[in-house]
């Protein structure tokens, strides 16, 4: 895989930035329905529902694409598919830690925490086949700046 | 309290490592089929964990508000997005963002429901995600 230097683009930066703003009104959404249930009930029906979505999605799509462009790509390994089991673990691991003596709060730091840690060891050393990526300085002003941030917003000024 | 700080740290490498994974996939398929394939593994593993410890239909799960039922459907769009972006922009910057997304659009929902009780702070925070979102835009020096 080849190392990638060049800065990101604008409109992926903006596509990121929105999809985070997604994910607040998804986790809105989730928490309500946690609230009448359970969290373990609320991903399960987010999973269920978010297959038949992509199931439409892909129909939808697949009726104005054409085959041909797909040609050519390296098959997956089986691994690629594991993704989702993941993510019900997740699950189970946020509402357990957010039970506790750390509070959501504590619990959304730490998180955060850990996505950054393991995303830097990720694009440092190019894992899971994915493009390897060595951090600028800037980059490193930058995550300082966006984790401070976020944290600032999680507990106020302490 | 280590066992919880692991938790939360774990669930966070997790979150990390699903998107890896489901952006390896869509270099082999596409991204929305990452997405999908994402969303019924988890499904499938979620049913089995819930069948098995009799928890997956509790009781009042029917009076939540009907919108509750599209968090799934916001969740493919979510899920097939990172997929594409941590291919072009790599894990660190897609992370940043979308937690930076994330931060600045859940200030702006609590203050519309007039829930912010530390304005001050939300906003010194909000301005510094956005000057670390213009720095990742800043040319070399070099």
């Amino acid at each position: 895989m080849p190392t990638i230097v060049h800065r990101p683009s604008l409109l992926h930066l903006l596509l990121a930035f929105a999809s985070g703003g997604l994910l607040t009104v998804m986790v809105d959404f989730n928490a309500l329905l946690a609230s009448h249930s359970s969290a373990f009930h609320s991903s399960w029906v987010a999973h269920a529902t978010g297959s038949v979505a992509g199931l439409i999605f892909l129909a939808i799509l697949r009726m104005g694409a054409s085959a041909a462009a797909k040609g050519g790509r390296p098959p997956a390994p089986l691994w690629a598919y594991s993704a989702g089991i993941l993510g019900g673990a997740t699950v189970m691991l946020t509402s357990t830690a957010a039970n506790s003596a750390l509070a959501l709060s504590g619990t959304l730091a730490l998180g955060l925490a850990g996505q950054v840690l393991f995303s830097l060891a990720a694009d440092r050393w190019g894992l899971f086949g994915l493009p390897r990526r060595m951090p600028r300085l800037t980059d490193f002003g930058a995550l300082a700046l966006i984790a401070g941030g976020s944290v600032l917003i999680i507990f106020g000024w302490g | 309290m280590t066992t919880a700080i692991l938790l939360a740290l774990l669930a966070g490498v997790l979150i990390s490592l699903s998107r890896q994974i489901n952006g390896r996939l869509a270099l082999s398929t596409s991204a929305l089929a990452a997405s999908f394939w994402n969303h019924i593994v988890g499904f499938v593993a979620l049913t089995v964990v819930g069948l098995a410890l009799g928890m997956l239909w509790p009781e009042g799960a029917l009076s939540a508000p009907w919108y509750t039922y599209f968090a799934g459907t916001l969740g493919v769009i979510f899920v097939a997005s990172g997929s594409w972006l941590i291919v072009r922009i790599g894990a660190t910057n897609t992370a940043m963002l979308v937690i930076g997304g994330q931060m600045v659009s859940g200030v702006v929902l609590d203050l519309m429901r007039g829930a912010n009780d530390n304005i001050p702070a939300s906003a010194v925070g909000v301005a510094m995600i956005i000057a670390g979102m213009a720095l990742t835009q800043r040319r070399r020096a070099d």
